[in-house]
């Protein structure tokens, strides 16, 4: 390693520290940690029972914990960082960290990292009931493994999110709501969006039914001959059109973690966890409904009802497998911008400073 | 390579509100200078562009020959700034606070552990030390403040206000601390209101008002100007008697009036004032005190300010900018 790199690393680093020291120290914090890890063990017990999980496996308490965490950790996580840059100007430690060797870079990522070590705090204090969840069984390494990376990466999106918008505008609490509405925006916003927008685009469509009207029923062979039939019934009705607006779900961090996992199915096609429910119910959304149906209820009285599948739809496993994973591009976006609001940050934070916002001062 | 703050043409505005219009300045290694003004007048607009925190809009600025603009990392190096508010980490003790900030001038942590101990002596930080800094009062913090200004030896000190909120003691300290460092080659610039203090440990004075620093011939002719002196006797009626005597006040010399301090005359200028002394002495007035009434400093600030012309036309005030 270049010494320039090892100047940085040391620098960015003393900046991490000194972060979880001012922020992190003292007894509220462990209380609050205290807290966190009884709401958990509560709910963990409470499926424990609901799921039957001593016969079923632990998949569905592993998942349930996961999205526990990334909910918690979205309640605290704007508090603790959405004024990591705005309120170390308001005390004045700000500039006084910047008149020195630490350089604006070293800085903001510096608080970005603290911040998303804080969040991580979280997920390790789930650590127990998550191990729980695991020893219950039937719970794939892959799932373990891959469901908390990208529940890690959320933290630090959120984490990154809320240091930006703290070096972006002036004012701690304005920083710190807006952090809230970002995470607000993205885990129900998408789902408001999405179900307004899906219902709002509804299309007609039309069936078309053949009845048998009248016929002849032979006892013996089990047949019909000599079938009346009706005319073409026409009927028309209205559907929502969900598919054009499946891809606003991506963007929700509870469907990134879900759809990420990789999907984990029963004998019969059933989903076995929270993840793989949502995966399902987010992926069957990317289907286009069907706008003309015929049933020709005449054809099946001559033909005999050999198809007795018609009726049954794919499975839950088929739809999932058929379906275009999305949770990449989510959580690209997600990363794109937690980069952009830090980059954003450094810039307005960037000393000497030529410009200044209406309003905003330097020391 | 030159060393010291030279500061050429130098101004800055905020949006269309001007904070400084022309600044210049020179302050030589080894010596204090006094940075003198009014609310409002950019002396920390200034103070926050020798630090490195602001650009300027035109003109130059080099601290030991280099420019915060273009190499800041080099100036921080040499630099020490201590602000005009009193910022510290709050959970961190004072002797915590000034390891954190030896480690970000890249000392080991030895290093700054041994120069945080010297510190708190130095500032007399001692019983507090390893106190958490938000319990600190305005004077403690502000002896933290100025030690952390000093964590690295610089050669340069730009300090705001250094002197608010310290008892007396800790005023004779910091006087005598700053001379000593311009005695070992520390090129200083002091901002401060309290103007009698800067008389004792300023070696020059820049006077900034409305934006633009005093030419040294404006200096001149406002230091010269004339000023009230304060007399004291023993026997009060035998001073009154004989300021009331034409001989022995001169042409140039105008009672002011009586104060519980002594009699005020306003006197033209020094050599009158010697006159007017001597005039005092061979009358037979016991005079047991004889001086200007306010301080160099004071004197020349209030001069500077007193004429300037349409003061509220062109407010220079911007209250966002000054921390």
């Amino acid at each position: 390693m270049s010494d320039r790199n090892r100047l940085f690393l040391t620098g960015l680093w003393l900046i991490v520290t000194l972060e979880l020291r001012q922020r992190v120290r003292g007894v509220s914090w462990y209380v609050l940690l205290g807290v966190f890890m009884l709401l958990v063990g509560i709910v963990t017990f409470l499926l424990w029972l609901a799921t039957s999980a001593w016969l079923s496996g632990g998949g569905g308490v592993f998942s349930t914990i996961i999205f526990f965490v990334l909910l918690l950790a979205t309640l605290v996580s704007p508090a603790l960082s959405g004024n990591a840059i705005n309120g170390d100007r308001d005390i004045g430690t700000l500039a006084t960290t910047q008149v020195t060797l630490i350089s604006t870079g070293q800085l903001v990522l510096g608080k970005f990292l603290a911040a998303w070590i804080t969040a991580l705090f979280f997920l390790a204090a789930a650590l127990p009931f998550l191990i729980f969840a695991v020893v219950l069984g039937d719970v794939s390494l892959g799932t373990i493994s891959v469901s908390m990376l990208v529940l890690a990466a959320e933290l630090g999106v959120i984490a990154a999110a809320g240091v930006g918008l703290s070096g972006i505008l002036n004012r701690p609490l304005f920083s710190i709501v807006l952090t809230y509405l970002l995470v607000a925006a993205l885990s129900l916003g998408t789902l408001i969006a999405f179900a307004l927008l899906g219902t709002a685009t509804q299309q007609e469509a039309t069936s078309v039914n053949y009845q048998v009207v009248q016929s002849i029923y032979d006892e013996q062979t089990g047949k019909q001959s000599d079938i009346v039939c009706s005319t073409a019934q026409t009927s028309t009705y209205t559907v929502p059109r969900f598919d054009y607006f499946w891809w606003i779900l991506a963007a929700n961090p509870y469907v990134v973690v879900a759809d990420a996992s990789p999907g984990s199915f029963d004998a019969g096609g059933r989903p076995t966890d929270l993840f793989g429910q949502i995966a399902v119910g987010v992926r069957s959304a990317q289907a286009a409904p069907e706008l003309y149906t015929e049933y020709n209820g005449c054809d099946e009285a001559a033909n005999g009802y050999a198809d007795q599948q018609s009726g049954i739809g794919p499975t839950p496993q088929e739809t999932y497998d058929g379906a275009v994973p999305s949770w990449f591009i989510g959580l690209f976006i997600h990363v794109l911008l937690g980069a952009g609001a830090l980059a954003w940050a450094w810039r307005r934070t960037r000393t000497p400073a030529t410009h200044l916002a209406a309003g905003s001062r330097i020391a | 390579m030159p060393s010291g703050i030279a500061v050429t043409g130098v101004s800055r505005s905020f949006g269309s509100v001007p904070a400084l219009l022309d600044a210049t300045l020179t302050v030589p290694a080894g010596s204090v200078t006094a940075l003198i003004g009014p609310n409002g007048s950019g002396k920390t607009t200034l103070l926050l562009m020798l630090a490195t925190l602001l650009t300027p809009d035109t003109g130059s600025i080099r601290i030991n020959g280099h420019d915060p603009v273009t190499e800041p990392e080099r100036v921080r190096a040499l630099m020490g700034w201590m602000p005009d508010t009193l910022g510290s980490w709050p959970s961190l003790s004072a002797r915590a606070a000034l390891q954190t900030t030896g480690r970000m001038y890249r000392m080991s942590g030895e290093q700054a552990a041994v120069r945080a101990d010297a510190l708190i002596a130095l500032t007399d930080l001692g019983d507090f030390a390893d106190r958490p800094s938000r319990v600190l009062s305005r004077g403690q913090k502000q002896r933290l403040s100025l030690a952390r200004a000093l964590v690295h030896s610089p050669g340069v000190l730009l300090l705001d206000e250094p002197a608010s909120g310290l008892d007396p003691a800790a005023r004779a300290s910091l006087r005598q601390l700053l001379r000593r460092l311009a005695g070992e080659g520390a090129a200083i610039l002091v901002s401060s209101h309290v103007l009698a203090e800067l008389d004792e440990m300023a070696d020059a004075a820049v006077y900034l008002a409305d934006g633009r620093t005093a030419s040294p011939e404006q200096v001149a002719a406002a230091g010269a100007s004339a000023r009230a002196w304060r007399i004291r006797s023993l026997d009060e009626s035998a001073l009154e008697r004989a300021l009331a005597t034409p001989g022995v006040v001169g042409a140039l010399v105008q009672v002011l009036g009586v104060d519980q301090l002594g009699t005020l005359v306003q006197v033209e200028n020094e050599a009158s004032a010697a006159a007017l002394l001597h005039n005092l002495v061979l009358s037979g007035v016991p005079v047991c005190d004889f001086g200007p009434a306010v301080g160099n400093l004071e004197h020349t600030f209030l001069d500077l300010t007193r004429d300037r012309p349409a003061r509220h036309s062109s407010v220079v005030v911007n209250p966002e900018v000054t921390p």
